[in-house]
């Protein structure tokens, strides 16, 4: 990382131009993933990242240049490029830095970095047995232990400096199960802003029996039918669906530019008043959680929907200019090869009254969608998408089969309006989510929920 | 970064044979929005692998901080690797090959910033006048960008190239009461001065308009074609089929289909990374493979698997010279490369006479959530037209398509002629099928 004087010098270089905000953001990165096929290691791969990104507003433009050559003649040349961009002056404000110090919400207990490389194979070796002892029609099993070890140092004009280490561990697990002609597959993914404790409590066991579970289920399941129909769908990676349904389209990235179905709808109703939904970067050790966002902020704990009621979106610092408004500290991006934009952290619906079994009360047909795989909106017609991975299909208020190759479709004004019963069950999942500032992680969650009618799509003539 | 003598120094220290890989890619983007520039990003980023074999293992690390002195501390944390690695299969460093190289015949002409925001300037003015309807022009860019590979190996390979790509992007937002819609179009630049904005804005705003108005279909089963955008996303997702990486382990399907008919007669799929057709090309893989066309399917027949070193070590073959990564941080895999079906005679237009009454299907969404590769099903967002009397009839929205991949290229009735080189490394032209499932009111 750059010294503070170093800091000083681009930012008062940057400062003389026409920009009236300028920001450098450094990163240093160490990615470690070891695959296992069958039992064996496959590959273990190492990476490095390192990378600066410098960013300047005039109002509502930005100018942005990332290099990974950090010398000073390298980063000069940058900043020359963007003055350059945004027209040059003689003169500008000298910038002074002052660090931040914090305490830090997300400790870590033991550090990747020095564990054994066997030591952290036989983590997905004992989900790889447990999976294969799960049944024997398993047939295959694929995983992969991911470890991320993120430095980043923010400093801006304003005589900001911050830093932040993030580490994050993911174990991933893929179980194919075979019976005849059948092949089928199922996973688990579990993931914390953790060192290698978080497998203390995550035992790499579950996550194999879990993916054959899944993988098992899918072998004895018929196509699912097509149509409107009531869904229940199940907490922790459920929350897929407010993540794409409602959460892409509340980002500033699309609301400030009046690219979201959700534009200028603060304060009124959005979803049934059973909706309370909360988007919180600060949850101690959460897979979505920093203790600051890229843009140096400290994260926050957003409403963004309570009882139904629209009040909050989530914006960083250059959509604030743009909205006229305050940001909520939601700037994130991959890495430094991506500008930051106002994204989600860990975003979920809060607890409702209902039981599980009151769910299913009066559903004559419609599907449990037990395990969601990913999905993709538009924000600016409210179209989504998402997958169902498990799910079962519900005759007289009763489970009654698996079925497979379902996906659900909907718009986002209406499906958070047709939101009519949510459970006390709230857990969440962990996943990746792709946007103009890269793949980011993400805890999605909910309860499990109904919703009286959304669209079904599977391969099931009936 | 001294080359050689990391190379060197990997070789004193045990590994039988090493290669640096080195990418330098820079980037220009410009976008615009309502009226003046939105953002500028410029950007030069230096990527290097390393890849060795030590102990009979391969080994890979990529890194961003390849000063001389991290040499020491980064080969002995490969060596470590090495010592991790139970698998029997490895990869191979590849000898230097002499052939002959294809050149590219694009002649890139760079336009400068001013010639830049012209032309953003007047594609936002002539987007919004194409169509009273059109509320919003969004994601106007131009980008540039530049990548350059170098492989440098133990065995005395040395070879180098380079790729580069301009192209103007938009999207546009149509509305009608309170229904919104949205396109985006991407048109590749050879020459700026050349670029028909009139044109570019015209097809982006009527892609936008002519989904206004849209209706959902009644679920059931229709004959279906896939135009060429949307069969190219199909198709696009389901190339791994061809991969020796998933073969050889047995997840993909065609495992043990070789040389059978998986796809309808009317199916020929190609593979050509010297194709001068396509926007970029490759004379060889990131193994420094020379890269060769090659049938993958020969009408309905599977004839090639693709392989890069290790696949085709794993299944007793020879590499295709499909050994490409996906970013220099990430180990050599199997993918194709300027991958093709072959087209038809028909056009869309015929295509859809001879349909009569049928779903054109133009957009496709969830791509990577709603594919069960290990199955081939698919059940994935939708929207097109629907046709009646051989002729486009009102807009489709908000359903869902689904069917199994492999059944589907079974039961095609025609290919159209209307295959088109953008800035995609697979591409299909316009497809028909005989009928899939489609869900909706």
């Amino acid at each position: 990382m750059l010294e503070k004087k170093q800091l000083e010098k681009y930012l008062s270089a940057c400062m003389r131009s026409e920009a009236d905000f300028a920001e450098i953001y450094e990163q240093f990165e160490k990615d470690e993933t070891i695959s296992m096929l069958n039992g064996e290691v496959e590959d273990v791969n190492r990476i490095t990242v390192s990378g600066i990104g410098i960013r300047l507003y005039k109002g509502v433009q930005s100018v942005y240049a990332f290099a990974n050559e950090t010398d000073e003649e390298s980063v000069m040349s940058l900043i020359r490029d963007l003055r350059t961009a945004l027209g040059v002056r003689d003169d500008g404000p000298e910038v002074t830095l002052q660090r931040v110090e914090y305490e830090n919400r997300h400790p870590v207990k033991i550090d990747f970095e020095t564990v054994s490389l066997e030591d952290k194979a036989d983590l997905l070796k004992r989900a790889n047995d447990a999976a294969f002892a799960a049944d024997r029609r398993i047939a295959k099993v694929s995983g992969s232990l991911l470890n991320v070890k993120q430095l980043v140092q923010i400093s801006n004009s304003d005589g900001r400096l911050i830093s932040d280490t993030r580490v994050r561990t993911r174990l991933m697990v893929e179980a194919f199960a075979r019976e005849g002609d059948n092949f089928q597959s199922g996973s688990d993914r579990p993931g914390a802003g953790m060192g290698l404790e978080f497998y203390e409590q995550r035992k790499p066991e579950d996550s194999g029996r879990e993916a054959a579970r899944e993988a098992l289920v899918n072998l004895s399941a018929r196509d699912c039918p097509s149509g409107q129909m009531p869904v229940i769908i199940d907490n922790a990676f459920g929350g897929v669906i407010f993540h794409e349904a409602c959460g892409h389209s509340l980002e500033a990235t699309s609301v400030a530019r009046n690219m979201s179905v959700f534009s200028g709808k603060l304060g009124q109703q959005i979803a049934n008043p059973c909706v309370t939904a909360v988007d919180d970067g600060t949850i101690p050790n959460a897979w979505g959680s920093e203790n600051i966002d890229d843009e140096g902020n400290f994260q926050q704990r957003r409403v963004l929907i309570k009882d139904g009621i629209l009040t909050s979106y989530m914006i960083d610092q250059l959509n604030a200019r743009r909205m006229h408004t305050e940001g909520t500290h939601s700037a994130r991006r991959q890495s430094y090869q991506y500008e930051p934009t106002s994204r989600m952290t860990n975003t979920f619906i809060l607890e409702g009254n209902s039981t599980f079994e009151e769910l299913f009360e009066g559903v004559e047909k419609g599907l449990y969608a037990k395990k969601m795989g990913g999905g993709s909106v538009n924000p600016q017609t409210g179209e989504f998408n998402f997958a169902v991975n498990e799910g079962y299909m519900i005759e007289n208020g009763k489970i009654t089969y698996p079925v497979r190759g379902a996906s659900l479709i909907g718009n986002g004004r209406d499906i958070l309006m047709n939101i009519d019963r949510i459970c006390d069950n709230l857990t969440t999942g962990q996943g990746n989510c792709g946007s103009l500032s890269g793949s980011i992680p993400t805890d999605v969650g909910q309860p499990s929920l109904r919703v009286t009618s959304i669209t079904v799509g599977g391969t099931a003539n009936e | 970064m001294n080359k050689q003598k990391w190379i060197d120094y990997a070789l004193q220290q045990g590994f039988a044979d090493f290669e640096v890989y080195q990418s330098l890619s820079s980037e220009k983007k410009v976008t615009w929005f309502e009226g003046q520039m939105d953002t500028f990003v410029t950007s030069r980023v230096l990527g290097t692998a390393l890849r060795g074999t030590y102990a009979g293992k391969m080994v890979n690390l990529a890194t961003e901080d390849t000063s001389d002195d991290q040499m020491e501390d980064l080969i002995a944390r490969m060596k470590e690797q090495a010592g991790a690695i139970q698998t029997s299969e490895t990869a191979v460093i590849a000898e230097p090959v002499q052939c002959e190289e294809v050149k590219s015949t694009k002649n890139w002409i760079r336009p400068d910033n001013e010639q830049i925001l012209r032309i953003l300037k007047e594609a936002e003015e002539k987007i919004r006048k194409a169509d009273e309807r059109i509320i919003q022009v969004s994601r106007l860019q131009w980008i540039e960008s530049k990548e350059t590979r170098e492989i440098i190996n133990s065995k005395g390979m040395h070879i180098y190239d380079e790729s580069r790509l301009q192209a103007l992007a938009a999207g546009a937002a149509a509305s009608a009461g309170n229904e919104v819609k949205d396109s985006f179009r991407v048109e590749v630049a050879e020459d700026p001065a050349k670029l028909d904005i009139g044109e570019f804005a015209a097809k982006l705003a009527e892609d936008a308009v002519n989904k206004l108005d849209a209706e959902q279909l009644e679920s059931g089963t229709y004959p279906v074609i896939f135009e060429k955008g949307a069969m190219t996303s199909l198709f696009s997702a389901f190339t791994g089929l061809f991969s020796g990486d998933l073969i050889g382990k047995g997840i993909s399907p065609l495992h043990d289909r070789l040389n059978t008919q998986i796809f309808s007669d009317l199916i020929t799929v190609v593979d050509d990374p010297r194709n001068t057709d396509a926007v970029s090309l490759a004379n060889f893989d990131d193994e420094g493979t020379p890269t060769c066309r090659k049938v993958l399917v020969d009408r309905g027949v599977f004839r090639t698997i693709l392989h890069n070193t290790r696949s085709a070590a794993r299944m007793n073959a020879e590499t295709s010279g499909n050994g490409f990564k996906s970013s220099y941080t990430s180990p050599v895999g199997v993918s194709p490369y300027n991958c093709y079906i072959e087209p038809g005679e028909k056009t869309l237009d015929e295509l859809c006479e001879d349909m009569k009454d049928g779903y054109v299907i133009t957009d496709l969404a969830g791509l990577h959530a709603g594919i069960d590769f290990v199955t081939t099903n698919f059940s994935l967002q939708c929207s097109g037209y629907w046709v009646k009397d051989g002729k486009r009839d009102h807009s489709v929205t908000l359903v869902t398509v689904a069917a199994n991949f492999l059944e589907m290229m079974s039961s095609v009735t025609a290919v159209g002629s209307d295959l088109e080189w953008k800035h995609h490394t697979v591409v299909t032209p316009s497809i028909a099928f005989k009928g899939c499932a489609v869900a909706g009111k």
